[in-house]
């Protein structure tokens, strides 16, 4: 079995895509945090948090 | 979250597990009166950042040795130390040489407090220009955001980079813009400043 080539300026863009994406995610959850109560977001974080 | 004065949030939430660690660590060194301040990834998590952290990191101001015998006889009440049993030489072979050492829950691993001594102006400056936080009436005190922000950047990981994004966006209308760029020139980290945060 061999493995395949990898395009490696193909993949350092795909990371610094989902980077990009993750970035722009931040942007759109800090808004809702800041639109939401304290105990609304807190309560999601524990859930997950505390798993 | 509100800020009543320039030097102090108040923050009520649902406390998670990383929340009441801090709480019960920190209300251990507020007893002692120990100056601290808690940095790096749990300020972000603390406002909302949600993402797993295995540690929660506190500078704490250079003690004596008997003064951290007193801390550590009150903190094995609730906490084993990870590193030793013998508080000597978690004193001299790991604080003193600037070592970290960590705490965790009796017969828990994780999560844990990681406690230094401070070594670099920045360590200091944390300390001494800290900030309080009102956790559910619980106070604990943080690193200003105008340093932890642009110091997430210098360390420059992606989830540094998420951590200093997320906390910049929740407050940016609340930190002093003349301290954020400073830290930033100091840090040699103004463009990613720019490509990231504005």
């Amino acid at each position: 079995m061999k493995a395949p080539k990898v395009d490696l300026k193909e993949l350092e863009k795909i990371k610094e895509d989902n980077f990009k994406e993750r970035l722009k995610f931040i942007d759109q959850y800090s808004e809702w945090v800041k639109k939401n109560s304290n105990k609304k977001w807190s309560s999601q974080q524990k859930d997950l948090l505390s798993k | 979250m509100k800020f009543l004065d320039k030097n102090t949030i108040k923050l009520d939430k649902e406390l998670n597990e990383l929340d009441k660690i801090t709480i019960d660590f920190t209300s251990i060194l507020n007893k002692a009166k120990i100056q601290y301040t808690i940095i790096s990834g749990y300020v972000a998590v603390v406002f909302g950042r949600n993402r797993a952290s295995e540690d929660i990191d506190i500078f704490i101001e250079k003690i004596d040795e008997e003064k951290f015998s007193e801390l550590w006889k009150e903190l094995i009440k609730t906490f084993d130390c990870i590193n030793s049993e013998d508080a000597e030489e978690i004193f001299n072979y790991f604080l003193k040489s600037g070592s970290a050492v960590r705490f965790a829950k009796k017969d828990k691993f994780i999560p844990n407090v990681e406690v230094k001594f401070p070594k670099t102006s920045i360590d200091l400056w944390g300390i001494e220009n800290k900030k309080k936080l009102i956790l559910n009436n619980n106070e604990m005190y943080i690193s200003p955001l105008e340093s932890q922000i642009p110091f997430k950047l210098f360390l420059g990981s992606e989830k540094d980079i998420e951590d200093a994004k997320y906390l910049y966006n929740i407050f940016k209308d609340k930190l002093n813009k003349s301290l954020l760029k400073q830290f930033s020139r100091n840090l040699n980290i103004e463009d990613k400043f720019k490509k990231y945060l504005t």
